[in-house]
């Protein structure tokens, strides 16, 4: 099996769907000689072109409506918004248009454009640089909201929302552009709406997205020389929300722990865990964690930083606590 | 015709208007556009423009607040009669309905805004459970005990705060009496005194002890009958079945088929009972009781099990009523669960037979000259010398045996 | 709506069908203000009344496949771009047979069919779309053009200034067209922005800049046609300042109380597009009374039909949500 990078996987899903489909471009801010910002794009202007890999000025606004615009007639057109803080800019366009078009016209259009964008903290970018703001976008009806965790799943991920014919807004980790791992020959489109299980466990569950995949993968291994057997699955797509295998495995092992960088306090997690306690409410031996950031704004220096965001000793204290063990 | 003046919804959300003044008096000739009346909102006040032509023949309302819709006057031509009261304000109670139908999920939003907010931030200290006379246990807990039939009370809890999680329970169903007394110091004699449950089984099983009594003893070959239990159990999702209820079945037929062990001795006859009131050993806190099923041959499984898992839940709580342990005409005592392999069970006085059911076991059982494993239980029927032969008892215990290993032909 | 060839001007017998079609909308405009008074419409609406000219006088100059993107005051620019009364009116009155089946309302009017791509509630909201809508034409090499309407208060906010500049900075066939009413709801257009003109608004972004008196439908057309086919010939976009009167309030029931109420009238009186037309043609009182009555007949029965109309299901609201 080859092997990419996240980057280089998601260069390589928008690379092949350009290829073989006209209606497929991106815009984006800095994406044609620089490559992106953060180098996702690299070298596709070159193969493309400067129509197809379009720069824009520094206007959300106008970059996130022009896509919509040009979906709505019938393009797939892929908009970069740099960073996941200035989705607040894209907001009108994304929530306000893209979002309900179908429904506010009875069902005459289609709106298929896919929002990138990245986020994450972790190298001191300041509070302006390092939100994850899945939140607010989950909550939005008529959005789809995808966030991959390793280079299969966005691969095949972003191939599948450049295909889906609703918004779709698709979240990337920025630690995890670096990481390398396996990939089919051939791109497999991974449906829209099913989590994935990266580690089977008995005893508790960690439902973790992003980053806190890789953080909740390292927390089990530890747990495991406890005799604590950790399951971990990641949702992948938020919106629509897999709840079928998420609360299967919290039956299955009868405790869980939700994990996210996100602020803990009305987060992704807060929803998930609803639907699990709802759900499987006669199946839990404990009350279910919720592991994410404290409840600031990302700090600069980075030893408050490191505070305040989650890491895998915070998750392995969750499950500890949800088996009751005195740490 | 005279054309009614209502009332205009002049914006989104107006529900009703008050009438200042009017301009123009009652016979005065108005021009459509003329400004007819003044009219307070809670935005503003501004003229209301007539929207007919004609003489203002009639005003009904003339100051005041008014619902959207209402007719506050009427213009036409001059000398035309006008009603004295409005016609039905259909305007209004659409204005009305649709703003009523945007209040609802208002309400709706209100009510489940009671409902209480969790902290639970993960460097806050964990939700405390409530306390003050509920037990603290898992909703898995919770259910375990439910269906097990596991009293929550007397069950020790390991979790944090002293919380009953699942596997204190399942601890506990196996080792009921040392949880209980998990309390008691070590070192001094606890001197308990006698409950009325207590003192009533030791008069009446005294009693029995002067019956002249035998044992018999049969294994049988569960297969089937676990089967059977496991069909039902996916047949009856909200009834957890179990081998005791099919057992009860299964005795209940046997007996209607061996009437003569539905039987007591008194000193002037043998009474014969037309029923299989069966009645179930349960272990209670207070001590052993013994409810009765009723009619069991009459019951299906899952009726039986549903009857049974009240009677037994109700036991453990200690609320039991006399009608729930009056009559019985046959008892079973199951031990099984408790690993016992067979045990020899004290006669229920006044019943006649009592059958001692141990636990289903593997075991190594030569058929036709070839080694099976078979699951087996172990049955013990005590019976009443005076009321029941050895030939009697034999012979229903040998149907009992084969209902159980063909269970089809008693149900 | 009869379509009819569009050439650079209109044609004396293509006036008289403007007028009616511009009577039509007053109508229509009026209705709906009256049903709204007597408690039958929910919501709240905003009416054209004043600005056909400036509707009609554009979506004639359109050929087909043209887009159009509208604002909250979207009636007019609906009923002139080829929306049937009766689906306009049924969807004001939240019924299945509307043009957005209901989900939409005054502000969500949508007929894909015929090239409206929406009216926006949001000011400005529909502008980047329209750039994006061009860019797309332009991408594929179709000779369309895309026409965003918008008034002076748009002229603020930042997705104007984004799409325009985005927009010229591509070349994109799009055009806009500000109808600038001299009103941002209650807030005259003194108080709304720092300068006079603004069309330099445009020219700030090196965009072709038109400008053309909105009650003058004739001229309307024509600067309409030029701008199309500036935009068309791949020159780039265009932006068209038209001069208009908004004759009521900015919603119905506005008493207007920040207006000057002699002002208002005597725009009523001199600038009145439908009276000015009528005049320049010379109709007779016989003949206008009987366009008069055609059309409030149209208008009444589009009344009739959504009365007729259906209720959508409750259960309903849960379809559409994805495609």
């Amino acid at each position: 099996m080859p092997e990419l990078s996240y980057r280089e996987a998601v260069r390589d899903a928008l690379s092949q769907a350009m290829r073989q489909d006209n209606d497929v471009f991106i815009m984006g801010e800095d994406i044609a000689e620089m490559g992106g910002s953060m180098g996702v794009t690299a070298g596709m202007v070159d193969e493309f072109g400067p129509e197809r890999v379009r720069n824009t000025p520094i206007s959300e606004m106008a970059l996130a409506g022009a896509a919509i615009g040009a979906a709505v007639q019938g393009m797939r057109p892929v908009a970069e918004i740099m960073y996941e803080d200035f989705m607040t800019l894209a907001s009108e366009q994304i929530v306000n248009q893209a979002a309900k078009h179908r429904y506010m016209s009875g069902g005459q259009i289609k709106v298929p454009v896919v929002f990138r964008t990245q986020g994450g903290a972790g190298w001191s970018p300041g509070a302006q640089h390092a939100q994850q703001l899945e939140a607010w976008f989950v909550h939005i009806p008529g959005l789809k909201v995808v966030f991959p965790s390793t280079p299969e799943d966005v691969r095949g991920l972003l191939w599948s929302s450049i295909y889906d014919d609703n918004p779709v807004v698709f979240f990337e980790h920025r630690t995890l552009y670096g990481i390398k791992g396996d990939v089919p020959e051939e791109i497999e489109p991974i449906p829209i709406g099913k989590a994935r299980v990266h580690r089977e466990g008995e005893d508790v569950t960690v439902i973790a997205t992003g980053r806190m995949v890789h953080e909740s993968l390292a927390a089990a291994a530890e747990a495991e020389k406890e005799g604590i057997s950790v399951e971990v699955v990641d949702p992948r797509t938020l919106q629509p929300l897999d709840e079928e295998t998420l609360v299967a495995s919290v039956k299955k092992t009868n405790r869980a722990v939700v994990a996210h960088e996100a602020v803990t306090r009305m987060g992704f997690g807060a929803e998930v865990a609803a639907v699990l306690q709802y759900k499987a409410f006669d199946w839990l031996d404990a009350p279910i964690e919720r592991v994410g950031a404290r409840f600031t704004p990302i700090p600069f220096a980075p030893v408050m930083e490191s505070f305040v965001i989650p890491h895998a000793s915070t998750v392995l204290e969750a499950v500890y606590r949800t088996v009751n063990k005195k740490t | 015709m005279a054309t009614e003046v209502k009332l205009p919804r002049l914006g989104q959300g107006m529900e009703s208007g008050t009438i200042v003044k009017w301009l123009k008096s009652e016979g005065e000739q108005v021009q459509k556009g003329d400004a007819l009346y003044e009219l307070d909102t809670d935005k503003v006040t501004q003229e209301v423009e007539a929207e007919a032509s004609g003489v203002l023949l009639k005003i009904a309302i003339p100051e005041g607040e008014v619902e959207v819709g209402k007719t506050i006057g009427f213009i036409g031509d001059a000398g035309e009669n006008v009603a004295e009261s409005p016609e039905s304000d259909s305007a209004s109670e659409t204005a009305s309905a649709v703003e009523q139908k945007r209040d609802v999920p208002a309400a709706a939003t209100n009510g489940s805004s009671q409902g209480r907010v969790a902290d639970a931030e993960p460097d806050d200290a964990a939700p405390q459970p409530e306390s003050g006379g509920r037990v603290k246990a898992s909703p898995l807990a919770r259910r375990i005990a439910r269906e097990r039939g596991i009293d929550l009370s007397q069950v020790r809890g390991t979790g944090p705060d002293g919380r009953v999680v699942a596997e204190d329970v399942e601890r506990a169903e196996a080792q009921p009496a040392l949880a209980a007394q998990a309390a008691a110091p070590a070192g001094e004699v606890e001197s308990r005194p006698l409950s009325n449950t207590r003192k009533t089984i030791a008069r009446r099983l005294t009693q029995a002890w002067t019956v002249p009594a035998f044992q018999l003893t049969v294994d049988a070959d569960m297969t089937r009958a676990n089967q059977v239990v496991a069909r039902q159990r996916e047949l009856n999702p909200d009834v957890r079945i179990t081998v005791t209820d099919l057992l009860t079945k299964v005795c209940a037929q046997a007996l209607m088929r061996h009437r003569d062990v539905n039987v007591q001795y008194t000193e002037d006859a043998l009474l014969v009972f037309p029923n299989a009131d069966i009645g179930i050993a349960v272990a209670a806190p207070q001590g052993l009781v013994v409810p009765v099923v009723r009619a069991a041959e009459q019951r299906s499984v899952a009726q039986i099990a549903a009857v049974r898992a009240d009677l037994v839940s109700r036991a453990r709580d200690g609320k039991l009523r006399s009608e729930d342990i009056e009559g019985g005409t046959f008892t079973i005592s199951n031990l099984g669960m408790y690993e016992v392999d067979q045990f020899i069970a004290v006669l229920n006085p006044p019943q006649a037979s009592i059958l001692a059911v141990g636990a289903t076991r593997d075991q190594v059982v030569p058929l036709d000259g070839e080694l099976h494993v078979l699951p087996l239980m172990t049955l013990t029927l005590t019976c009443d010398h005076r009321a029941v032969d050895g030939a009697t008892g034999a012979d229903f215990l040998r149907t009992v045996k084969a209902f159980l290993e063909l269970p089809g032909l008693a149900l | 709506m009869a379509k009819v060839e569009a050439k650079t001007t209109l044609a004396k017998g293509d006036l008289q069908d403007v007028l009616r079609e511009m009577l039509l909308i007053r109508r229509f405009e009026e209705k709906v203000e009256e049903r709204f008074r007597a408690g039958e419409l929910p919501g709240f609406l905003h009416v054209a009344i004043g600005q056909e000219a400036c509707a009609v006088g554009v979506c004639r100059a359109l050929e087909e496949g043209d887009v159009i993107a509208s604002t909250h005051r979207a009636h007019g620019h609906t009923l002139a771009k080829g929306t049937h009364p009766n689906e306009l009116m049924a969807e004001l009155y939240g019924k299945q047979e509307g043009c957005s089946h209901g989900y939409g309302g005054s502000m969500h009017l949508y007929d894909v069919e015929r090239g409206n791509i929406g009216a926006n509630a949001v000011v400005g909201g529909g502008l980047p779309q329209i750039t994006g809508a061009a860019l797309a034409f332009q991408m594929r090499g179709e000779p369309r053009v895309a026409v965003a309407f918008f008034g002076d208060g748009a002229t603020n906010i930042g997705t104007f200034h984004e799409a325009l500049n985005l927009a010229q900075l591509w070349k994109v066939p799009a055009v806009f067209v500000l109808e600038d009413n001299k009103w941002a709801e209650s807030t005259p257009e003194l108080q709304h922005s720092p300068i006079r003109d603004l069309s330099d608004r445009a020219k700030a972004f090196g965009m072709k800049t038109m400008k053309v008196d909105g009650q003058d439908v004739e001229a309307v057309y024509k600067t309409a046609r030029q701008a199309l086919e500036y935009a068309r010939s791949g020159k780039g976009p265009v932006f068209v300042h038209v001069d208009c009167v908004r004759l009521h309030g900015h919603y119905i029931g506005d008493p207007q109380v920040y207006r000057d109420k002699d002002e208002a009238r005597k725009l009523a009186e001199t600038r009145d597009p439908i009276t000015l037309l009528r005049t320049k043609l010379g109709v007779s009182d016989e003949d206008f009374e009987e366009m008069d009555a055609e059309v409030t007949e149209i208008v009444e029965a589009s009344v009739e039909f959504s009365k007729n109309g259906t209720d959508p299901a409750p259960e309903d609201a849960l379809k559409n949500v994805y495609a």
